[in-house]
């Protein structure tokens, strides 16, 4: 009996040597963030199953997905508050940023990766309707004194050959639940569309869009290359590719004050008002372990974009990364 | 400053929620043979109509094939590959895990 207690023991040591590294990694990853990562990375390759990050910790690839759809199922209903709790109210002018620099015209496709509540989609359709009143005013001015045969000619040719259009693509149903119900308690509609799809397998044929958006959604895809080249694809030659995430503060002082304020504001903020603080203790993590502004405008050029380039917001706590398929 | 905030908040989240969809439940009133206009109707559905031109777009994730939409059991149905994908409030499901395999006559659900 001692012997084959011998052999359970054994054998239990043996399969919890990998995990014991593992964990050791994630240990080493919550006390030193940078070079954590490189540590995890050595041990992953040593483990039969590739594992990824969730935060700190470390899962095989297969459970992150998972994890990841847990997490954005509990927060869903309480997420458009929470954004606003937690960056104050500021995460509106980063979105407000990423639109003016798109500049979108009227007849622009947009597709709004891990769009869920639709944030980006409405501001879209708002500043597109808004361009097409302005446009409307400068014809009106510029034909200031003509006949009102004239008006009206020119009222029936300034129909649009094509409708803008905003497709939201999220894997999360309960996201895309919230979504629409916003969407139909402010009454837009027109023009919107909703689909449950994932960022590295998207639905969508080829050339199909003029603007590919993800906010706040490219840290929570497992494989990041495979999502930017499915945006490579779905977009149409000169398309525009623009992320907007969480990313490194350079300076030292805002950083410090950026770190505490996520480590000990956040989750609390996150049980007080979601009732959930491990969500958000993946949240803040999860903005840790995302590469910095330069890695990650590398990984977009090796899908293939041109012409990248990044915008640092709010000192670098958010980046706006712009490329273009040419 | 943060109790007006947050009430504020609350308020806002209180009045987009007041939306609730009355009237009877009106499914597959249109034929798939007409033009599916969904967005005129915004109240009294409780079940969105699955908007037609979402198809100009949506192909299989799979084969990167244009789908079939079939109005009768609401589905979005690749032939070759001979796999169906809900639709659920009007979103369709495109996540290839979720499709429902048609085998011939009978349909097998694959687990999540």
């Amino acid at each position: 009996m001692a012997a084959s207690m011998r052999l359970l023991v054994r054998r239990a040591i043996r399969l919890s040597h990998k995990n014991i590294t593992l964990t050791a990694a994630g240990a080493a990853a919550r006390s030193d963030c940078c070079r954590g990562s490189l540590v995890c990375r050595c041990f992953s390759d040593e483990a039969e199953d590739r594992s990824t990050h969730f935060g700190f910790e470390t899962v095989p690839e297969t459970e992150k997905a998972k994890r990841v759809y847990k997490v954005f199922e509990n927060v869903a209903q309480k997420y458009d508050i929470m954004n606003d709790a937690m960056s104050l109210g500021i995460h509106r002018m980063w979105k407000d940023t990423l639109l003016h620099v798109m500049h979108p015209q009227p007849g622009a496709q947009l597709l709004d990766v891990a769009g869920g509540t639709g944030d980006i989609s409405f501001r879209f359709l708002d500043y597109i309707r808004s361009q097409e009143e302005r446009q409307k005013r400068r014809v009106a001015r510029s034909s200031q004194t003509p006949s009102w045969r004239d008006i009206s000619n020119n009222y029936s040719t300034q129909d649009e050959p094509r409708e803008s259009r905003a497709v939201v693509c999220d894997i999360n149903k309960e996201m895309l639940k919230v979504g629409k119900q916003k969407a139909d308690s402010l009454g837009v509609s027109a023009g919107l569309s909703w689909v449950v799809g994932d960022a590295e397998e998207l639905p969508f044929d080829d050339d199909q869009f003029d603007i590919y958006t993800i906010a706040f959604g490219i840290r929570n895809v497992t494989h990041i290359d495979q999502a930017l080249q499915e945006a490579l694809r779905v977009l149409k030659p000169g398309g525009r590719f623009m992320c907007l995430e969480f990313s490194k503060v350079n300076n030292p002082i805002l950083s410090r004050i950026y770190d505490a304020y996520s480590f000990q504001m956040i989750p609390v903020i996150g049980e007080v008002i979601a009732g959930d603080w491990k969500s958000y203790q993946y949240l803040v993590e999860s903005i840790r372990k995302f590469p910095n502004q330069e890695e990650f405008k590398g990984m977009i050029e090796d899908a293939g974009f041109y012409c990248v380039k990044y915008y640092n917001l709010t000192g670098g706590v958010v980046a706006l990364h712009s490329g273009f398929k040419l | 400053m943060f109790k007006n905030v947050l009430s504020r908040l609350v308020t806002e989240t209180v009045r987009s929620r007041r939306y609730v969809p009355n009237g009877p439940v009106i499914q597959r009133l249109i034929p798939a043979s007409g033009p599916v206009r969904t967005f005129t109707d915004r109240k009294g559905e409780a079940q969105p109509q699955f908007d037609a031109s979402l198809l100009d777009v949506l192909v299989c994730p799979l084969s990167k094939k244009p789908l079939r939409y079939d109005a009768e059991t609401n589905e979005l149905i690749n032939e070759e590959l001979g796999i169906a994908y809900p639709i659920l409030d009007g979103i369709p499901n495109m996540i290839p895990q979720e499709a429902r395999l048609i085998q011939k006559d009978s349909a097998e659900t694959p687990t999540h």
